[in-house]
């Protein structure tokens, strides 16, 4: 069995723990709470599975936001690219225009659970492994300066802190 | 009351403080009032269909106020609700043992849902949660 490597130990990660997963959490939600957009962040492992989400008080769409946070999160881990290269791609707009566009049928694929709104990132460690997801669902943008898309990089980028 | 992420942390932080001294790998989830999700943890190691087990249970509990196991009561065929073990709601009805509601009084105002350990265990652990509530 592998052991089992985690922040505290001060080496890099390999697997996203509960202890892990709560710290990405709770930049995302400090970031949030400054920025005034209550929202839901989903951390999942390399299935896919939620290790830990949560919801914070306030949030917009409370129903969507969290099914939406756990989709992202999950097609993040499961495609192992960013939700924003996939709806790009996935857009009827550019059918014929860019690589990938023709992948529209991607859509019902994994029993119609993927969710392509930009807001979930994969997070890869330190050889660039893919080795979980994030996803984000509540704030009223799914891509800009206050959006989905930056709360996953600011939990993200607490991994680096 | 409704549910406050403040209140949801401390029971999901409970709850698996208590199945760590029960030697018991878990998931947790605790759902309001309308059934969605306030925070879901998975501890580690635990097999990763339980996070979802959890939140079906949690749903359930919450749906219809009163303990998941409580359900097969309307699926006896004694009973006048036959048949309601076929309806499935959102996919999410569970009859497994291991969720609770949260009530305030005679209002609910939220569920809470375990899985990972047997049934018995379970409950002892939403229980667990649920004391922590107020804590």
């Amino acid at each position: 069995m592998t052991k089992e490597v985690t922040m505290e130990e001060g080496v890099p990660w390999k697997k996203i723990t509960l202890e892990v997963a709560e710290r990405m959490i709770a930049a995302a939600q400090r970031w949030a709470s400054n920025a005034g957009v209550p929202c839901c962040v989903t951390i999942v492992d390399k299935a896919g599975a939620v290790v830990a989400l949560e919801r914070m008080d306030g949030c917009g769409f409370p129903g969507i936001a969290t099914n939406a946070a756990i989709g992202k999160a999950y097609t993040a881990a499961q495609a192992c690219v960013s939700n924003y290269l996939l709806s790009k791609m996935l857009d009827p707009r550019y059918i014929g225009e860019i690589p990938g566009s023709y992948y529209i049928g991607l859509m019902t694929q994994l029993n119609c659970r993927i969710n392509l709104i930009p807001g979930g990132e994969p997070i890869r460690d330190d050889e660039l492994n893919v080795i979980g997801g994030v996803g984000c669902g509540g704030p009223p943008d799914a891509v800009g300066e206050i959006s989905d898309m930056t709360v996953c990089q600011v939990a993200i980028s607490s991994l680096y802190e | 009351m409704v549910v406050s992420l403040d209140m949801a942390r401390r029971m999901g932080k409970a709850a698996i403080k208590k199945a760590g001294e029960m030697n018991r790998l878990c998931s947790v989830a605790v759902v309001d009032d309308r059934g969605i999700p306030i925070i879901i943890y998975r501890m580690n190691h635990t097999p990763f269909p339980t996070a979802d087990i959890a939140y079906d249970k949690a749903w359930t509990a919450a749906s219809f106020g009163m303990p998941s196991s409580d359900i097969v009561k309307l699926g006896n065929p004694s009973c006048p609700g036959f048949g309601f073990n076929t309806e499935n709601y959102n996919y999410r009805l569970t009859p497994i043992a291991g969720g609770m509601p949260i009530k305030d009084g005679d209002e609910v105002t939220g569920g809470i849902g375990v899985s990972g350990a047997t049934p018995e265990e379970d409950v002892a652990i939403c229980q667990a949660g649920i004391a922590a509530m107020y804590s």
